[in-house]
């Protein structure tokens, strides 16, 4: 099954909100994460709403907004948001008063917000839309679920048009409970995230909807999700069987691997994690294959594949690859079939395949 | 052509049992796992909950799980306790690779790890080895490792629809020729942030929940997990099919993010959907296990819906949530197994708690097992965020 992206908007750690294409100027933070620039809210959502909102769901609501203003305004027939956290931010400050209240809470709007579906809730509110509406929380899964979601609701021909995000916020308390765990580096520029060989990564947040269609009209060339595939913790986690897996993703969407002519891989600077990505580079793909990389624009988090197929659709639709995204030195061609490849410390494994062309 | 989608074993895990045949026993001998506090303590103490009658290390044991080198949420424990009872019973005996998936769902997953070690972790790193199991995936990823199933993992958490739309998607998925078979379920442990979250929003029953009655005051935290084998029909083992799942629908009710609206605008989308969508009229169904959680708006919402829907043939309807509490992510699958047992068995669940009827509605809950012509159970899951959806299970 595949699906047209019709439409998108992100809000990212760069200038990515005002215009659906690639920033001009990048964004260089020396820092071990990266914050999100977030738009002027009030032209979007009215002071009352804009009052107790925590910053997550502004970031959601205006996206999901500008996505569907995008798509000429088409009411979706699904939304399917993907979090590996949730309200996390207002989940820590219930947790936090209830522990140090000795369970003398005063307010209740972080208990309610903090609930993982409250995105996609308050998107659907705020559209009076009453479709099919669900949440993925599942780490590094949770867009790629929402994604395999979506395109199985066309399949089934319940949906022609899904609203599909991606979301996810960092907090401090996050940053130092997965500090404990080697999780970040020490801090050094976004934009040479992958230069020296040091441990863990620099943590990023973003918020990124697409709509999908499964009729677009004939003539015009687009951006179409021809499959998604994920796998949970590889036994050897080598090349054979991360191509085994790239092989059934392509079967099913009825492509070859030498038809791949861009790879956009997750890697994220730890060098413990970054073997399974050079190998796959050096040794599984045609020579004329490019090999571009996102994390140094958005940082590491559980749906940073979410800013990747962003990426990806302004990589094709624009026929151009800008140099800040080559891994290699390449600069010829441009992509028409381009895999997006991720893992998370090599537990959760997910590949996204996208085709320039008619639908 | 799309396969029929049957359930072949089940596993569940509450206030009123381990295992389907203790489970059972409580309906049939009325006996609520509604009492007092005892996991942990809190200022709640006098608010009646439902708890699971065992310690996590007694859970662990069950589980088969050794704790000596890693630690557990208790999320993760019940739900291992369960999916272990529903994998055994169905037969399962291997996992074909990229046919065989999971999904499991939860609202707070590892929570119970965060009340006892946040406040620390903010001031060391002593307990580090908990960080990565406070989060929704942890159980699903527990028992996917331990099935040893590799492909379709992920979880859902939509508030107290979770593992409804868990059972859902893993029929779809087969329906669709994704998968050959499936486990699907939710789980939930009792935790302060879930107790004093649904105390300061004033819903928490402070005697007990008593489901679609006029006094009703509110609900009872439960918790739980329960875990369903789901296979399709060139798959199943035509001895162990227990029902088939055949109808479903998810719909936003898109009006507060907490309470339903009076007239069951929501509800009755979601049931009439999932009617349609297992080619049902609302005559052929042979029981309703609603959502039924003893808060005031929830169950005139529903309870009018129900009355809208069905017209003059209500057929009979109660909440085991006077049984078990609110399970909230676990509630879904664990009514799921209630309809299948109610389907194998050829029974009406009970209710309990109830004296007075309410005014608004035509219908009285069942309280005691009857045994009945079972073909078709409808059960109700709504959740915060206006997340409701409608399961339909009938006998194969």
């Amino acid at each position: 099954m595949k699906a047209a992206i019709i439409a998108s908007s992100v809000i990212s750690p760069q200038q990515t909100y005002n215009s659906d294409g690639f920033p001009p100027e990048l964004i260089e933070t020396i820092a071990d994460h990266l914050v999100c620039v977030e738009p002027d809210y009030r032209n979007l959502l009215n002071p009352i709403q804009l009052r107790r909102m925590p910053r997550i769901l502004k970031m959601g609501l205006a996206c999901s907004q500008t996505c569907i203003n995008r798509a000429d305004g088409i009411s979706p027939d699904a939304i399917i948001v993907g979090t590996g956290l949730g309200c996390l931010d207002n989940l820590e400050k219930f947790l936090l008063e209830v522990l140090i209240s000795n369970e003398h809470v005063t307010s209740v709007l972080p208990f309610i917000n903090s609930t993982h579906n409250a995105v996609a809730a308050h998107v659907a509110m705020l559209l009076k839309n009453h479709n099919y509406n669900i949440t993925y929380c599942h780490r590094c899964f949770s867009f790629e679920s929402a994604l395999q979601d979506a395109l199985l609701q066309m399949e089934e021909k319940k949906a022609k048009n899904i609203l599909v995000g991606g979301i996810d916020e960092c907090t401090n308390d996050f940053m130092k409970l997965h500090g404990y765990l080697g999780y970040w580096k020490d801090p050094q520029s976004n934009l040479k995230l992958l230069s020296g060989k040091s441990s863990g990564t620099i943590a990023g947040e973003g918020s990124a909807f697409f709509m999908l269609s499964g009729e677009a009209g004939e003539g015009e060339n687009r951006v179409l999700l021809d499959g998604v595939h994920t796998f949970f913790t590889p036994q050897k986690a080598d090349t054979a069987e991360i191509l085994e897996e790239i092989d059934w993703l392509l079967q099913k969407s009825g492509s070859r691997l030498d038809e791949i002519d861009g790879v956009m891989l997750g890697v994220n600077g730890d060098y413990r994690f970054t073997e399974l990505y050079d190998d796959l580079q050096k040794n599984c793909f045609s020579d004329n294959t490019e090999f571009l990389y996102y994390k140094h624009l958005c940082g590491e988090y559980y749906t940073s594949s979410a800013f990747a197929l962003w990426l990806g659709c302004v990589v094709l639709r624009n026929r151009h690859i800008p140099d800040a995204l080559r891994l290699n030195g390449k600069s010829g061609h441009a992509i028409n079939n381009l895999l997006i490849y991720n893992h998370f410390r090599n537990k959760e494994h997910s590949l996204i395949l996208l085709r320039y062309g008619q639908f | 052509m799309h396969p029929r989608v049957f359930v072949t074993g089940v596993g569940i895990l509450s206030a009123i049992g381990n295992g389907t045949d203790e489970t059972l026993n409580a309906f049939k001998n009325l006996k609520t796992g509604i009492g007092k506090l005892s996991l942990f303590q809190s200022a709640h103490e006098n608010i009646p909950v439902a708890e699971v009658r065992f310690s996590n290390p007694e859970l662990a044991e069950l589980a088969g799980a050794r704790e000596d080198s890693m630690p557990f949420s208790r999320n993760t424990l019940l739900a291992l306790v369960a999916s272990k009872q529903a994998v055994h019973a169905s037969g399962w005996t291997s996992v074909r690779e990229k046919h065989t998936g999971i999904i499991f769902a939860t609202t707070v997953g590892g929570m119970d790890l965060n009340e006892q070690y946040y406040k620390s972790l903010l001031e060391n790193a002593e307990h580090k080895q908990v960080i990565g199991l406070l989060d929704s995936a942890d159980s699903t990823e527990k028992v996917a490792a331990y099935l040893g199933i590799r492909h379709h993992v992920t979880t859902i958490s939509t508030a107290c629809s979770s593992s409804a739309n868990a059972v859902m998607l893993g029929a779809r998925l087969i329906r669709n020729n994704h998968l050959q078979r499936v486990l699907v379920g939710g789980a939930d442990s009792l935790t302060r942030f879930t107790l004093n979250g649904f105390s300061a929003l004033e819903i928490l029953s402070p005697s007990g929940c008593r489901p679609f009655d006029r006094n009703r005051n509110g609900l009872t935290i439960g918790e739980g997990a329960a875990a369903l084998v789901l296979e399709s029909e060139e798959c199943a083992d035509p001895g162990r099919i227990i029902c088939e799942v055949s109808g479903y629908a998810n719909v936003n009710e898109a009006y507060h993010a907490t309470a339903s609206t009076a007239d069951g605008f929501g509800a009755i989308l979601a049931m009439n959907r999932a009617l349609e969508s297992a080619s049902l009229k609302a005559s052929d169904i042979s029981y309703i296990n609603a959502h039924g959680t003893g808060t005031e708006i929830n169950d005139l919402s529903e309870g009018i819906a129900i009355d809208k829907v069905f017209g003059s043939q209500v057929p009979p309807v109660s909440s085991t949530k006077a049984f078990t509490g609110h399970t909230l992510g676990a509630a879904g699958a664990v009514e799921a197994v209630f309809s299948g047992m109610a389907i194998r068995d050829q029974i009406v669940l009970p209710g309990m708690n109830f004296t007075d009827p309410m005014p608004e509605l035509s219908f009285l809950p069942r309280l005691k097992i009857e045994s009945r012509r079972i073909m078709h159970v409808m059960s109700n899951s709504f959740g915060f965020g206006g997340s409701n959806t409608t399961l339909i299970f009938s006998k194969a």
